[in-house]
């Protein structure tokens, strides 16, 4: 005999795995701190490569001038300051990437969670 | 109105049973419309501005993922800027790259609006953008909005540029480089744009997500007076020559495309909504629910008609 409430929540669950849950199961494989501490590496090292393309295309815009100046600038000086720009893009860069994780990982564990209760409920209906 | 929802019914009950068919046929057309816009509008490559090449990506595109007509277009884009000119290519090449590292990166799904974006403003209809993604998505969807008006704008400036950049062809590499950067950087008829487009995206989310009747045409109309005023407003803040009619009658033909998508997205019969009250042990609710407008498809009925002959033969077998 079908039963049908139980041939709903299967339906729903694998529906459920073949979408969404697929990325959250592959995010719930991960511990939280390794998970975003992945992404949020991945994202400095986005975050550099940015900040080497606009660096490179701001001395190439006035190259001549950089170049004549070169002699003249304390280079020491300068080096500090782009550094220090530097560490403020990637800083406010991976504090961004840190939250947009964290929200994300939340998200997707509150969701297994969730898939996980429905699981043990489809145990108990055939138990019962 | 009944028909409307029926032909609504059919479309939905067919797009279920052949989306294997219908998805990859929609990525074709996307990617054939996209590259060919592409070529019309750079074409300087001539061994890619083939229509044989452009259908072989175009079905290429029609059974890899979304994203991948993204990043065809981009390359074709390029791959025309490299045979034009080295500048605009390391200057767009630089903005895409940026594009993609910093932002979509975080939300792949919204590299189709990017794609959307220039296509749009090409058919001269950008402002059904911000009011569809306000309608059907979140405020964030105004970076990736963003990001497609800037993509535009960067293709835009070359192709209105050709003349000067050619005539430039003699000039040092950086001060070419530096015509292009100046160009793009302060086109401030794209700030506007953006800002427009962002106060509209972030105005249509707000007001759809508001629990009164009509929401979601509130909020659209409300969508493209604002972006009508902002641009204005630019215009006179910036002298940005902003073209009014074509602004007004685009945002009136976006306003339209927005209703049609309501229509399918978002279709409720607020004369019969419900408002309920109850509690339990933590919370009371107080709960608003509005029905969606849905009909019945009409069932087919099949009428057997017995042909000359065998209602013959069957007389004679009675007769027998």
């Amino acid at each position: 005999m079908l039963n049908e409430e139980r041939i709903i929540l299967m339906t729903k669950m694998a529906s459920y795995e073949a979408n969404e849950g697929r990325r959250n199961v592959a995010i719930g494989r991960y511990f939280r701190s390794d998970y975003i501490g992945w992404h949020v590496l991945k994202s400095i090292i986005s975050a550099t490569i940015a900040f080497v393309v606009v660096f490179g295309m701001y001395i190439y815009y006035d190259f001549e001038v950089f170049m004549l100046d070169i002699y003249k600038m304390d280079v020491l000086a300068f080096v500090k300051r782009i550094l220090f720009m530097y560490l403020w893009t990637t800083g406010i860069y991976a504090v961004i990437a840190f939250a947009v994780y964290t929200v994300r990982y939340s998200r997707a564990m509150r969701s297994l969670k969730l898939y996980h209760m429905n699981l043990r409920r489809l145990m108990n209906m055939y138990k019962s | 109105m009944t028909g409307l929802l029926v032909a609504k019914q059919i479309l939905v009950t067919l797009y279920s049973k052949y989306e294997v068919y219908i998805t990859p046929i929609l990525k074709f057309i996307l990617a054939l419309i996209t590259l060919l816009m592409i070529n019309s509008r750079l074409g300087y490559m001539d061994s890619i501005d083939k229509m044989t090449v452009v259908l072989i990506v175009a079905l290429m595109c029609s059974f890899m993922p979304m994203n991948f007509i993204v990043v065809m277009a981009a390359l074709f884009v390029m791959l025309h800027l490299y045979a034009f000119n080295l500048e605009c290519t390391i200057v767009l090449g630089a903005g895409f790259l940026l594009m993609f590292l910093l932002y979509l990166r975080f939300s792949p799904k919204d590299t189709l609006v990017v794609l959307l974006m220039p296509i749009c403003f090409l058919l001269k209809i950008p402002y059904v953008i911000p009011l569809a993604m306000g309608l059907i998505g979140s405020p964030v969807s105004a970076v990736s909005i963003a990001c497609g008006t800037i993509a535009y704008y960067m293709l835009h400036f070359v192709t209105e540029n050709v003349t000067a950049i050619l005539v430039m062809d003699g000039e040092e590499m950086t001060v070419k480089f530096k015509f292009v950067v100046d160009g793009i950087l302060h086109n401030r008829d794209m700030v506007i744009t953006i800002v427009a487009f962002a106060v509209t995206v972030v105005l249509v989310y707000l007001i759809r997500r508001l629990s009164i009747d009509y929401a979601w045409t509130i909020a659209m109309a409300a969508g493209a007076v604002v972006n009508i005023t902002v641009l204005l407003v630019g215009d006179l803040m910036f002298d940005t020559n902003v073209a009014l009619l074509e602004v007004v009658l685009g945002n009136i033909l976006s306003l339209l495309l927005a209703v049609v998508l309501q229509f399918f997205v978002f279709n409720v019969d607020y004369s019969r909504t419900e408002k309920v009250q109850f509690e339990d042990d933590e919370y009371y609710y107080y709960v608003k629910a509005v029905p969606k407008i849905s009909v019945a498809r009409p069932e087919k009925q099949v009428k057997q008609i017995n042909s000359q002959k065998g209602r013959s033969v069957s007389r004679s077998r009675s007769a027998r």
